[in-house]
């Protein structure tokens, strides 16, 4: 075969291998199916192909975007995570991504994009802070609009808006449904036995962010963590999966959390002075106290006058 | 229905028995009602068939607007209204009819993903062929959406619903499917259901339950409407099994009621 596929995925944090569920999905998959991807792990999704993350490029150049057509593309490859599932396994495994996409999407969307306190302390800090300059200013406050349009179609209310009662519903909703989940996967290491399959991998995809990330509102996280088997779930993917994600990034990302640490620092501090000088410079001519010669022209033309300030101020 | 109406739904339904009166609204039945609403309100009606609690279907041009949700079918009861089968299951449990009562966690872990398998599939691709095949949407949904309706409200009304249905199909990643793929995840829902239900008269062995319902509503209407084109049921005739278990529901529960 030619070039391997080029998948591209949001970075790593809190001790991940990325911190966006759909990527996560797609890395764990690409894991248990043995796909051999090349990972570019990007913080700008305008470089990607298609201006979206997660993104598939084909060895023939072909962008992919969402997760179920990419996962299909891997199968039809034969990177298939499923070959070895029943007829019957692999209907419960269907059934049970449209229990985690209907249940648990809407839910894991609300806690790290509605709810006003997570979203402005943690995710937004976090997707601005990895940007570059100037997509930090914008594109956050964007995919949030974005996310949030997303769950208004979902729940078909189009003036949704974070609230008390909607967050008891979606978290009703998704705390159910992690207790069906861990109800079926039981004593079991998997869904299906010793080996993964991509239940797992979307089990694992929208359960681990909730796990990982410290939100100042963390009801899901706290529900996860009595749920003993879920988590041992997660931690054994993330401990055989990712094994280099999560030892030395955790140590990154408490270096993130650091204030002392700013990415971008030299641009930062360039724009943070040039804004300053902008400012006092425009103070400055504002107020009178330093101002621009217009008449210079003027003073060349009429230059038999003797008094070239008289001119300035008939030309003020 | 918000949590806090929930609780108190419950709380009152527990105390009054299951009237007599119970109705169900739905659109009207010949002229306006479409595949995926008559499917949703054939659900219900199966399920309260099930459980044996009877109800009085009334036909009403303006049902999308008098449901609390906004979604067909809803059910009035004693003084309350209650849309979708998700919570009418609520609420006549609530009332102490169940019929998932005899089931393990297991299995009602596997009922309510089957559910959801169906509300995500079946339930989305009658949306997508409905608003979104530009053939069936022009000939069929638009004019009966609109048909109580005069102009020029009739074409603003089933625009607007059309680009509602178009928004939420982007949303959740169908906007770039076309009608093969769809029809290939219909294809797939029903292999699954297929292979759950294999040869037991029910999705549970013996007992129905609301999944049973919910299936039955679906594959039942999607194989007697008539579309544009009869793709859709072809794939659904496609699984023996289903055919006859939509036949025996049907006998069971709607014997005396032929459509």
């Amino acid at each position: 075969m030619a070039a391997p596929d080029e998948l591209f995925v949001w970075e790593g944090d809190w001790g991940l291998p990325s911190v966006n569920s759909d990527c996560l999905v797609l890395l764990a998959y690409a894991q248990f199916s043995g796909a051999p991807l090349k990972v570019h792990k990007v913080c700008n999704p305008w470089r990607c192909p298609g201006g979206a993350i997660p993104a598939l490029r084909t060895a023939h150049k072909e962008a992919l975007w969402r997760p179920s057509d990419i996962i299909i593309h891997l199968r039809k490859q034969k990177y298939n995570a499923d070959f070895d599932l029943s007829a019957k396994e692999a209907a419960d495994s269907l059934a049970f991504i449209a229990l985690i996409q209907q249940k648990l999407t809407p839910a894991v969307l609300y806690a790290l994009w509605v709810e006003p306190k997570n979203y402005v302390e943690v995710t937004r800090r976090w997707y601005a802070e990895h940007m570059s300059f100037p997509l930090s200013l914008f594109l956050p406050g964007r995919m949030q609009r974005h996310q949030l349009d997303t769950l208004r179609l979902l729940r078909g209310d189009a003036s949704l808006e974070a609230s008390e009662e909607l967050e008891k519903e979606l978290y009703g909703d998704a705390t159910d449904c992690m207790d069906l989940l861990a109800q079926r996967l039981g004593t079991q290491k998997f869904f299906f036995g010793d080996s993964p399959s991509s239940l797992d991998a979307f089990v694992f995809g929208w359960l681990a962010p909730i796990l990982k990330c410290k939100l100042p509102n963390g009801k899901l996280q706290q529900h996860l963590k009595s749920l003993d088997n879920l988590h041992a779930f997660c931690a054994n993917i993330l401990l055989i999966y990712f094994p280099n994600n999560s030892a030395p990034r955790s140590g990154r990302s408490d270096e993130c959390r650091d204030p002392e640490h700013v990415p971008n620092r030299r641009t930062k501090q360039f724009l943070s002075a040039l804004a300053a000088l902008g400012a006092m410079l425009s103070y400055a001519l504002l107020t009178g106290m330093v101002s621009v010669q217009h008449g210079h022209k003027g003073a060349v033309e009429h230059s038999g006058l003797s008094h070239p300030h008289q001119d300035d101020d008939e030309d003020d | 229905m918000s949590l806090a109406a929930d609780a108190f739904v419950s709380q009152m339904a527990a105390a009054e028995p299951w009237p007599e009166s119970a109705t169900l609204y739905q659109p009207l039945k010949e002229d306006q009602i479409l595949l995926s609403e008559c499917a949703s309100s054939l659900a219900v009606q199966a399920y309260l068939r099930m459980c044996g609690l009877p109800v009085q279907v009334v036909c009403k041009a303006n049902a999308e607007y008098m449901s609390p949700s906004g979604k067909i079918p809803f059910i009035h009861v004693g003084n309350q209204v209650v849309s979708e089968l998700g919570p009418i299951v609520q609420f006549t449990k609530a009332k102490g009819h169940s019929l998932s009562e005899g089931l393990d966690d297991i299995q009602r872990a596997e009922m309510k993903a089957y559910m959801e398998l169906v509300n995500n599939m079946l339930l989305t691709a009658e949306l997508y062929i409905q608003w979104c095949d530009d053939g069936t949407a022009a000939e069929i949904t638009r004019p009966r959406y609109s048909s109580p309706y005069s102009w020029p409200l009739s074409t603003i009304l089933a625009y607007q619903k059309q680009w509602e249905v178009r928004r939420k199909m982007n949303a959740i990643g169908w906007g770039g499917k076309n009608l093969e793929q769809v029809y290939e995840d219909v294809s797939q829902c029903c292999q699954a259901l297929s292979q759950r239900l294999g040869t037991q008269p029910f999705f549970f062995n013996k007992q129905p339950t609301e999944l049973d319902a919910l299936v039955f509503g679906h594959l039942f209407t999607i194989l007697t409407t008539r579309l544009t084109s009869t793709e859709l049921a072809e794939r659904v005739r496609g699984y023996g099994n289903l055919l006859s278990f939509c036949r025996r529901i049907e006998q069971t529960y709607f014997e005396d009621r032929t459509s």
